[in-house]
């Protein structure tokens, strides 16, 4: 009687388990690499984006694009991350208002990273996501490639941080990196005229906070500037310079640039400060860091310039996608200069999937790895020779009259 | 000499806003032996009913701002007590801890989920950043104002404490809470009165603290509750004096280090802070005043 039992269980689980298992059926090759013909059907981005979800077509009826996202909700980074585990659903619900991809529907599943980032994972790969969108931050990003081992494609959707970048474990950025950043914003103070500059950071080396000042103080000396004073300070949590304020009033001539990573409301504290000294000649430069935080919010922002993601203007794509979502969800989205970074990841994953004409996750990532010339809402992206580290033109934006404004684009 | 001057200046006024929040953690400390991790939630309390008062009321005034933030700050300390410590009044000193350490993360948690994980912003008064000068050396009138404003705070609490009732009971409750219950003062009334008088504090220190900042974050406590917990170690856990002067010292401490600290390490501040207290403690295990009993306040 047992032993009916055992072999009765035995084989509703061997039932399961081909019920459960991998088709790869679809798989037509891994080796594609080559943008403009993808092996498995071509990803409509426009269609996508312009569908109505008060008017689809019909569901879409293939195997599912399974795309896992480990988010943290925290404060360190729920300000770009909560958005966008708002923002990718709502898209792929677009895309399967379209018809899906090629006839396949789009699922996303998001998992709150909490203090265990490798269970958040473990739980999207036992779902059997085909890749990963992650949070920036070594704290989270880390965990989660060594929980997939290199194996699952791992789009770092909000970094700038280079190390988290390694094309041969499958873990990518999406946007430009830290170097490519504060170069840009050296570049752009030295196409202004200015040759003097203070600088603010953590410590060399130390990451983001450190290492945006460490590449800008290089591409600016490297162009003919001369870096007259480097302050440290606590990032993200100082907001009183007094020490720091006296010494750069002893040896100022008001015509500097002041870069830093700083979150905007350091910055305007830091400007309050100086120009309560009388320095009001200075320029102020940081990074993506004053989009996150919102600068464009801060009082006493005049002339203070940064390096979004994307300089989004009226009836962009993105513009259009944030309106739709806000129209459709009741509220908008936060941190809207970085929502591009999430849809990108998630298209991108998908082209990677199109171009292998693959379900394996490490095949998709052999594929996102000839990624070339993709064109995302955030930018061009190309990952195929690269790192992982897509090289993209960083846009230089400016308050002027009160408006976010772009005022140059620097291309790598 | 001028830039050791307006160091000190700065120190000072740095250390004033921990005083007083030093003042709220011993106060507390002293009636009911708990140090309160949760303490610097009032700050973060205060932080967003400011930015509530700014959203609601765009060009609004920092001296309506201001009593709002002292109100919050008190009746969030009295919901806190009610809520969560009345629940564990007599338990360990460590069950204390443990709750205090939970009502913290409970408090940022709410905030995070209700209101949002981003930075909330506020407009900084004008004045924030205005100077002064005597000769060549330059003062900021915010610095001015908050030493000044606790120094007349400071004055206040001792005359609450030494002339008042409601002082000699939370004094005769710190000495001895059985004895002072025998001879009839009201726990429940000399607890609420503790929490009030941490949450005035709290609340009058948060002003400062958040017309610097300009901005809140669920965890916006953290830091708050770090300095003064820090600073009522500094100066010997359950002396007020001790309190008000670990506030000063750690202000000072932190404003001269940064300064004076050689280019490539000064972002080792935190870090050298933490080895100086680390030595006191080594040295002065009591902290900088000795107190007879470990409840007196």
């Amino acid at each position: 009687m047992r032993l009916r039992y055992l072999v009765a269980l035995l084989a509703a689980f061997a039932l399961l388990a081909a019920a459960c298992g991998d088709d790869d059926s679809t798989d037509g090759g891994s080796d594609s690499g080559d943008s403009g013909e993808s092996a498995g059907g071509t990803l409509d981005i426009d269609a996508i984006l312009a569908a109505d979800l008060d008017n689809c077509t019909d569901a879409p009826s293939g195997d599912p694009i399974r795309v896992g996202m480990a988010m943290d909700f925290s404060d360190v980074v729920g300000f770009v991350d909560i958005p966008g585990s708002n923002l990718v659903p709502f898209v792929a619900e677009k895309a399967n208002c379209a018809g899906g991809v090629n006839g396949r529907p789009v699922e996303v599943r998001v998992a709150e990273v909490g203090d265990d980032a490798a269970l958040a994972t473990q739980e999207l790969l036992d779902w059997g996501a085909h890749f990963l969108i992650g949070p920036p931050f070594a704290d989270f990003a880390l965990p989660i490639l060594q929980t997939t081992d290199g194996q699952v494609p791992l789009f770092v959707a909000a970094s700038t941080e280079p190390t988290l970048a390694d094309s041969s474990i499958n873990s990518y950025l999406v946007s430009f990196d830290d170097n490519q950043m504060s170069s840009a914003a050296a570049q752009w103070a030295l196409d202004e005229g200015i040759t003097r500059a203070i600088v603010f950071t953590e410590g060399e080396g130390v990451p983001y906070s450190g290492v945006n000042p460490d590449a800008f103080m290089a591409a600016f000396e490297a162009g003919g500037g001369e870096v007259v004073s480097v302050q440290n300070y606590v990032w993200a949590g100082d907001t009183d310079f007094s020490a720091q304020v006296n010494e750069i009033a002893g040896i100022s001539e008001n015509n500097e640039v002041v870069f830093s990573a700083a979150l905007a409301f350091q910055v305007t504290a830091l400007r309050g400060q100086l120009e309560g000294q009388g320095l009001d000649g200075l320029t102020y430069v940081g990074t993506d860091a004053l989009d996150a935080t919102g600068i464009q919010v801060e009082e006493n922002n005049e002339g203070v310039a940064h390096t979004p993601h994307t300089s989004i203007s009226e009836g962009d794509p993105i513009d259009t996608l944030l309106a739709d979502y806000e129209a459709a969800e009741g509220e908008a989205l936060e941190s809207r200069g970085f929502m591009a970074l999430y849809v990108d990841s998630m298209f991108l994953g998908i082209q990677g999937m199109l171009d292998c004409g693959c379900d394996e996750p490490a095949d998709i990532g052999a594929a996102v790895q000839e990624i070339s010339g993709f064109d995302g809402l955030s930018g061009e992206i190309t990952y195929a020779g690269t790192e992982g580290i897509p090289p993209k033109a960083v846009p230089i934006n400016q308050i002027i009259d009160g408006a976010d404004t772009l005022v140059a684009t620097i291309e790598p | 000499m001028i830039e050791l001057l307006q160091n000190l200046i700065d120190g000072l006024g740095r250390g004033s806003i921990y005083a007083l929040l030093a003042l709220g953690v011993a106060v507390v400390f002293g009636v009911m032996h708990l140090l309160n991790f949760a303490h610097g939630e009032l700050i973060t309390v205060g932080g967003y009913a400011t930015f509530a008062f700014f959203s609601q009321f765009t060009g609004g005034s920092w001296w309506l701002a201001a009593p709002i933030i002292v109100v919050a700050a008190i009746v969030a300390s009295l919901i806190i007590e009610r809520v969560a410590f009345s629940r564990v009044r007599g338990a360990s000193d460590f069950t204390l801890l443990l709750t205090s350490f939970g009502v913290h993360f409970v408090v940022s948690a709410i905030f995070l989920l209700y209101v949002s994980a981003s930075v909330k912003t506020f407009p900084r008064p004008g004045w924030v950043t205005n100077t002064w000068s005597i000769g060549s050396l330059t003062i900021e009138v915010f610095d001015t104002v908050v030493i000044v404003t606790t120094l007349v705070v400071l004055a206040g609490t001792a005359w609450l404490l030494q002339r008042t009732m409601f002082g000699l009971s939370l004094r005769a409750a710190a000495a001895d809470f059985s004895t002072a219950q025998l001879m009839g003062v009201r726990s429940d009334a000399v607890i609420r009165g503790a929490f009030a008088l941490s949450g005035l504090l709290a609340g009058i220190a948060g002003i400062f603290w958040l017309m610097r900042a300009g901005s809140i974050t669920p965890s916006g406590g953290i830091d708050p509750m770090l300095k003064g917990v820090l600073a009522a170690l500094i100066g010997g856990l359950g002396s007020l004096r001790g309190a008000v002067l670990g506030g000063f010292v750690l202000g000072l401490a932190e404003v001269l280090l940064r300064s004076r600290l050689p280019d490539g390490i000064a972002n080792l501040t935190e870090g050298v802070v933490f080895l100086l207290i680390a030595l006191l403690f080594i040295f002065r295990p009591q902290g900088l005043i000795t107190v007879a009993h470990a409840e007196r306040v």
